[in-house]
């Protein structure tokens, strides 16, 4: 597979309050953001806990996106906080078994900022399909490439 | 008189004294050591204070006693100080109600490994006059050659028990109860000098942070965990694995149709079975990393001897850190249970925050 052709596979998990609004705002003011990414509504950042980003990985996907309501505007006061401190174990316990830890990303994008929210999508494609396809993958299973 | 027997017989003033109505404390099995709760001085002898192993964790003996209410009687617990730090964790997760527990926690020389134990069986005093001489045995547990804290601190229990670099052991308190409890048994506070037997343990533990990370990503993680049966002993041993309902033992959540399996075997190039054994301990990790005390239990209860605490002690180690928390050592909020308006702004976006 060439470096072009790969479509990278990129979860998203968006809040109800703020992100999903803010994709709902890109898409009616027809903002471009790749088709990678697969946007699931959830009430809240804070809901996801860390072990859905690590199976989303598992499951194929070759990055994950946690997106919620900036510092200080979540609709449940404090959901976003909580959600900040999970990416940051998520992360780190990824980066200490020697993992790519960029596959996990935290954005705050609030309910109008649509154009954040494609630039976001867009810069993070890109990104990924310059790092290439995932190996968390193939975690427990016989595929995937030997690694040294 | 050797330690164990000044132990006991100051369980016995206590008694005496009406200061305690219960005790916790290790006791002596065919081939090990298990905790023992009694509450009449006359069986006081059947204890071991100090036990060469331990099998469970004392913290989590304690949680399953005052699980429904509060302990009705006055309870001396004697515990190891990585299991009075535990007791400190719990009672932060609300797991333990501390009232009329006083929590007793001594110099400690470390543990063997339960199953060498059964096998080669070695007395405590063995262990002790190994620590007076200032060197770590070398048939102690990993965990205990690179225990962070093998004395008690000041804050976490209430009596303190000193053994190394004295001729008679000490004791002395930790808390005002402590103080209150000694001064009303009737015994002198005095004072050792524990930073060597410390120091040796910071010295070994550094370097085993350097040299048993395990790194590689998948592979070395796959590697790691290559004999893993997924018995979930280490979850089940574990103190902070406290969750009544866990994640990983919801079938609701790992019952999938068989065409789940196929798709994933088409994608995947074919998959190990039984699934999800990675992501159980990724998993694990997640949810209680951050307030791992490194009792090491985890890697004595491994049917297959997979060194677990290089997994669990030094990610923790590196979750720890980035929280700048210590598990069971003061009284800062564990790091899952609280959050800062502004902080980890460097896990923020793609490139630590910046725009």
């Amino acid at each position: 597979m060439s470096e072009e052709k790969f479509d990278p596979v990129i979860v998203g998990f968006f809040c109800n309050w703020c992100t999903s609004a803010a994709a709902d705002l890109a898409g009616t003011a027809r903002l471009h953001y790749p088709a990678s990414i697969k946007p699931i509504r959830v009430m809240c950042s804070s809901t996801v806990d860390p072990v859905y980003l690590i199976r989303a990985l598992q499951e194929g996907a070759d990055a994950t996106i946690l997106g919620g309501c900036h510092p200080g505007d979540c609709h449940y006061i404090t959901g976003n906080y909580k959600a900040r401190r999970r990416v940051a174990i998520v992360k780190t316990v990824l980066k200490s078994l020697g993992f790519d830890d960029t596959r996990v990303l935290l954005e705050w994008i609030s309910g109008s900022e649509g154009p954040k929210f494609a630039r976001v999508m867009n810069e993070y494609t890109d990104y990924i399909k310059q790092r290439g396809p995932s190996d968390f993958k193939y975690l427990d299973s016989l595929g995937g490439e030997e690694v040294e | 008189m050797n330690e164990n027997e000044i132990l006991k017989k100051f369980i016995k003033d206590a008694f005496d004294k009406g200061l305690i109505e219960a005790v916790m404390a290790p006791s002596a099995t065919k081939d090990s050591y298990t905790y023992a709760l009694i509450t009449k001085k006359e069986d006081v002898d059947k204890l071991t204070p100090i036990a060469p192993v331990m099998q469970w964790n004392g913290a989590d003996m304690i949680r399953r006693i005052t699980r429904l209410k509060k302990s009705e009687r006055k309870l001396l617990a004697i515990l190891r100080p990585c299991e009075s730090r535990t007791y400190k964790e719990l009672v932060k997760f609300n797991q333990i109600n501390p009232e009329n527990i006083i929590v007793l926690s001594y110099d400690c020389p470390g543990t063997v490994h339960a199953r060498n134990f059964k096998y080669e069986p070695t007395s405590a005093e063995d262990l002790l006059a190994e620590m007076k001489k200032g060197n770590i045995s070398k048939k102690v547990r990993e965990s205990c050659q690179v225990c962070e804290y093998p004395t008690p601190i000041k804050g976490v229990g209430d009596i303190g028990f000193g053994i190394v670099n004295t001729d008679e052991p000490v004791f002395f308190s930790l808390s005002d109860n402590g103080k209150e409890f000694l001064a009303s048994i009737g015994i002198q506070e005095g004072e050792r000098d524990d930073s060597q037997w410390v120091k040796i343990h910071r010295e070994n533990r550094e370097k085993w942070l350097k040299e048993e990370r395990i790194t590689g990503g998948r592979k070395g993680l796959e590697d790691f965990l290559s004999s893993c049966l997924n018995c979930h002993n280490c979850k089940d041993m574990c103190p902070i694995c406290f969750c009544k309902e866990c994640f990983f033992e919801d079938h609701s959540v790992f019952d999938y149709e068989s065409n789940k399996y196929y798709n994933w075997a088409d994608d995947k190039d074919g998959i190990r079975l039984p699934t999800d054994k990675s992501l159980f301990h990724i998993g694990r990790l997640i949810h209680m990393g951050t307030s791992c005390v490194g009792c090491g239990l985890c890697q004595q209860a491994c049917p297959m001897d997979i060194p677990l605490y290089r997994l669990f002690g030094i990610v923790g180690n590196d979750l720890q850190k980035v929280f700048d928390y210590k598990p069971g050592i003061n009284d800062d909020i564990p790091p899952v249970m609280d959050f800062r308006e502004d902080e980890l702004h460097e896990f923020e976006g793609l490139f630590g925050g910046e725009e």
